[in-house]
């Protein structure tokens, strides 16, 4: 065996190496970097929303409108055809597109009873956006809500729709071919009507209008909201907000008026 | 493990670096969802400098309404292993400027810190990051499809995490060395 061969072969470190930051070294900063701007891309080209993302059955609506920056301005104008809790008049409108069986939407619906209960110049406009892959059940009960709307009046909705979202979010798990029927009735709308209407499918077309107008707005996630300024400015709201946030984003768009 | 971590931490340079690092990560979980409408108030001249910052603030709240407490918690938990991870490699970097670094530590991290990024999730379901990826779509099947609807990211990116923590106290720990091959 040769003399080359049983010499121990040392480190190439150098006292001179250890003087300067190596290329290695630099190499988890950059890479951090490079995910943190990935990360930044990501949710710039995604629209500049991190909700949640369903897959939103709107076929009428171009996915290009929903990527775009601002199109909370196409939000559909507020009727006396629309579920309202308020004035009409109201100085400020908070429109939401919201999902019957997501528990966030059940979170922000305590967050707006809050806000206008005390706030009589705020109105709240509630749309449907059911996210159908992750709720399977959320159009049915949007549709049943739209009859519940149909045969009771604005009252009755909302006292389904109260009574829906207080069940979920207390954990109650009837079934919803119990829970619906059960709430509809209360909300003073007779069963067999309410069955009428139900099984006829005639509110589902209602159901997608909102759908595709809370995609065209740029909904990605529910719950999602447009609030309306005095001046007709609006401000999107992407999730369920404390109803603390809600109040603070009101008296901005107030010092914007 | 400990020893390192008391090492490191005792220096106050390093403790304000994993909370200022942990506390951006949380900022930004919560404020990133509304960051238009965020921008948007911020940048308007006719709202006054008090309302700019008690708005944004009050967005902070969200983590009681926009999460879920798996979630909450995760974000916590990776905000937390987050600054930590980057205090521990700082260090370690510092102490070790020059000499060759582990390829093993360096995936590790890059890995944990990026699969966490993934998993930070708010709201109906999934994460942050693949949402914003994948579109209003592609997102939603793509979670859908997965075993666990996308918490798999989350998990990875935990275990990634407290993986490369280890890995950097184990390496801290090591005695600065020439060794013989």
């Amino acid at each position: 065996m040769s003399e080359e061969n049983n010499t121990p072969v040392y480190n190439q470190t150098t006292v001179s190496d250890s003087a300067k930051l190596s290329l290695k070294d630099l190499m988890i900063p950059l890479s951090i970097i490079v995910a943190g701007l990935f990360v930044g891309g990501g949710l710039y080209f995604g629209g500049g929303s991190t909700a949640p993302v369903a897959a939103v059955p709107a076929p009428n609506v171009p996915q290009q409108a929903a990527e775009q920056a601002d199109n909370t301005a196409k939000v559909a104008e507020i009727t006396a055809e629309d579920h309202i809790k308020g004035s009409l008049e109201a100085e400020i409108m908070i429109v939401e597109y919201s999902d019957f069986d997501c528990p966030f939407c059940s979170r922000f619906h305590d967050s707006m009873n809050q806000v206008v209960a005390n706030d009589a110049e705020v109105a709240w406009v509630f749309r449907q956006f059911p996210l159908e892959q992750l709720h399977p059940q959320a159009p049915a009960v949007a549709a049943a809500s739209e009859c519940v709307a149909e045969l009771g009046g604005n009252d009755a909705f909302w006292s389904f729709t109260d009574g829906y979202f207080a069940a979920r979010g207390a954990g109650d798990s009837t079934p919803h071919n119990v829970l619906i029927p059960q709430l509809a009735t209360s909300a003073g709308v007779s069963e067999s009507t309410f069955s009428e209407c139900f099984e006829s499918q005639r509110t589902v077309e209602l159901v997608q209008d909102d759908l595709n107008n809370a995609v065209e707005t740029g909904g990605r996630g529910t719950p999602w909201s447009i609030l309306i300024g005095p001046t007709g400015k609006t401000y999107p709201i992407n999730g369920a907000l404390p109803a603390s946030a809600v109040e603070q984003l009101i008296e901005v768009a107030r010092q914007e008026a | 493990m400990l020893r390192v971590f008391a090492r490191v931490f005792r220096k106050p340079r390093y403790s304000i670096i994993a909370v200022v690092v942990a506390l951006t990560v949380m900022g930004a979980a919560l404020l990133l969802p509304n960051k238009n409408l965020l921008v948007e108030v911020l940048l308007s001249e006719s709202i006054n400098l008090y309302s700019k910052v008690n708005f944004t603030f009050s967005l902070l709240g969200s983590i009681t309404t926009n999460f879920s407490v798996f979630s909450a918690f995760y974000l916590v938990l990776v905000a937390i292993m987050f600054g930590v991870n980057i205090s521990l490699l700082i260090y370690y970097i510092r102490r070790r400027q020059g000499k060759r670094t582990d390829k093993k530590m360096h995936l590790a991290n890059v890995g944990g810190m990026v699969s966490a990024i993934f998993g930070i999730g708010c709201m109906a379901c999934g994460s942050i990051v693949l949402t914003a990826i994948f579109g209003v779509f592609g997102s939603g099947v793509f979670i859908a499809a997965l075993p666990l609807h996308g918490v798999e990211f989350g998990l990875i990116g935990l275990l990634l995490l407290a993986f490369s923590i280890y890995y950097i106290t184990k390496r801290t720990d090591d005695p600065l060395l020439c060794k013989i091959d």
